[in-house]
């Protein structure tokens, strides 16, 4: 991962961070945001499940399930938030695994 | 099964496909070389909170089988009660820890301003071994008299204290130190790397005996600034999850070089330091 590359994820996934926790409408447009930006890098994977599972109508809903979902898209973008992290502080973190294993 | 710290039915009722997020899940944590055990979590709530956040004492042993975490410390969500004590909610982490005494340690939680000093005596005898303070959801001052107070009575039962210190928390550095001050033998774990002020509190009072943190849900870039003797693993569960939890201890473990033996005491030996229990040859 390019410096530039690991900066633009950063700043992308802190938007999103809070985002989420505020139940931001522009949840879901900032992670397709970030998820493009990841494409094609080892946290893509993460991010582009984290953008499917947002990308459904009722991501605030109070029910269980939808609830799970969200925990589930924080986490995956946690995930990728520490591993952009590690590389612009330099080390490469574990890459997902690639097409073959989803 | 339990994927990303969620159940895998519910994921799957909300449209998932929990085998691929598992996959993804395993490759968090995949090569970071974190030593299987043991593994201790000094960051874990119990019960339900106003904001929906919930997790039983069945769901979080679960979880910590498959994170093979051997001893969590557990107290409660934010819910206060009726009366804003956290008397019911206290009382229901005590009978979650006798239950699991080998497993789970119980702290207990209390609102500074609402009889805390007489919860905190009510815990003690119930089997209690430290103190949550929560400024942001209690609305209070951590340096407040009624804050200090409860530092002080805890102290006096040779409890550690855990204070949020993460999103929502004011500048904590000064207040600190006046806890301190005020408190001279208080051990204060700061939540979260204490995200929420982490410059000031490691400029101000990182080297002080007294103050410790937890990684939970912190920050990378303040776990690499912060000494390994005084930091202690947490998840934060039900709000963080163990994959990212170990993930982060792990990369934070690389990136500043800690020893195999910084990174054994990150993980549990510390927290048994905190507890007294290596004084008692536990």
């Amino acid at each position: 991962m390019r410096a530039p590359d690991a900066v633009r994820l950063v700043a992308a996934l802190g938007a999103v961070e809070i985002a989420i926790v505020r139940r931001d409408p522009m949840t879901g447009p900032l992670l397709a945001q970030a998820s493009r930006a990841a494409d094609g890098l080892t946290v893509g994977p993460w991010l582009a499940a984290a953008a499917d599972l947002a990308r459904a109508s009722d991501l605030w809903d109070d029910a269980s399930s939808a609830r799970a979902r969200r925990k589930a898209v924080q986490v995956l973008c946690r995930a990728a938030a520490h591993a952009v992290q590690a590389q612009v502080l330099g080390i490469a973190a574990t890459a997902p695994p690639t097409e073959g294993t989803q | 099964m339990r994927v990303l710290g969620e159940s895998a039915g519910l994921l799957r009722q909300a449209g998932a496909d929990p085998e691929r997020l598992a996959a993804l899940e395993a490759a968090i944590v995949a090569g970071i070389g974190l030593p299987a055990r043991p593994r201790a979590d000094v960051h874990v709530h119990l019960g339900r909170d106003r904001d929906g956040h919930a997790l039983s004492p069945d769901e979080l042993l679960d979880d910590m089988a498959q994170w093979q975490v051997d001893r969590a410390v557990v107290f409660a969500l934010n819910d206060p009660g009726r009366d804003g004590d956290f008397a019911d909610a206290n009382r229901q982490v005590m009978a979650a820890a006798a239950a699991a005494p080998d497993r789970l340690v119980p702290f207990c939680r209390v609102a500074p301003q609402r009889g805390a000093l007489a919860a905190i005596e009510a815990a003690a005898a119930a089997g209690a071994r430290g103190l949550k303070l929560h400024p942001v959801a209690q609305g209070f001052a951590p340096e407040s008299p009624a804050a200090t107070a409860c530092v002080a009575a805890a102290t006096a039962h040779g409890w550690p204290v855990l204070v949020h210190a993460g999103f929502g928390a004011r500048p904590l550095a000064d207040a600190l130190a006046s806890v301190l001050e005020a408190v001279p033998d208080a051990r204060l774990v700061l939540a979260h790397g204490a995200r929420g002020d982490a410059r000031a509190v490691r400029a101000r009072c990182a080297d002080h005996p007294g103050i410790w943190f937890d990684t939970s849900l912190a920050a990378l870039p303040d776990l690499i600034g912060l000494p390994p003797g005084r930091l202690l693993f947490g998840s934060d569960r039900p709000y963080g999850d163990y994959a990212t939890a170990l993930q982060l201890v792990g990369l934070a473990a690389r990136i500043a070089g800690w020893s195999d033996d910084e990174l054994a005491g990150v993980l549990a030996g510390n927290l048994a330091s905190l507890l007294g229990e290596d004084d008692a040859g536990a």
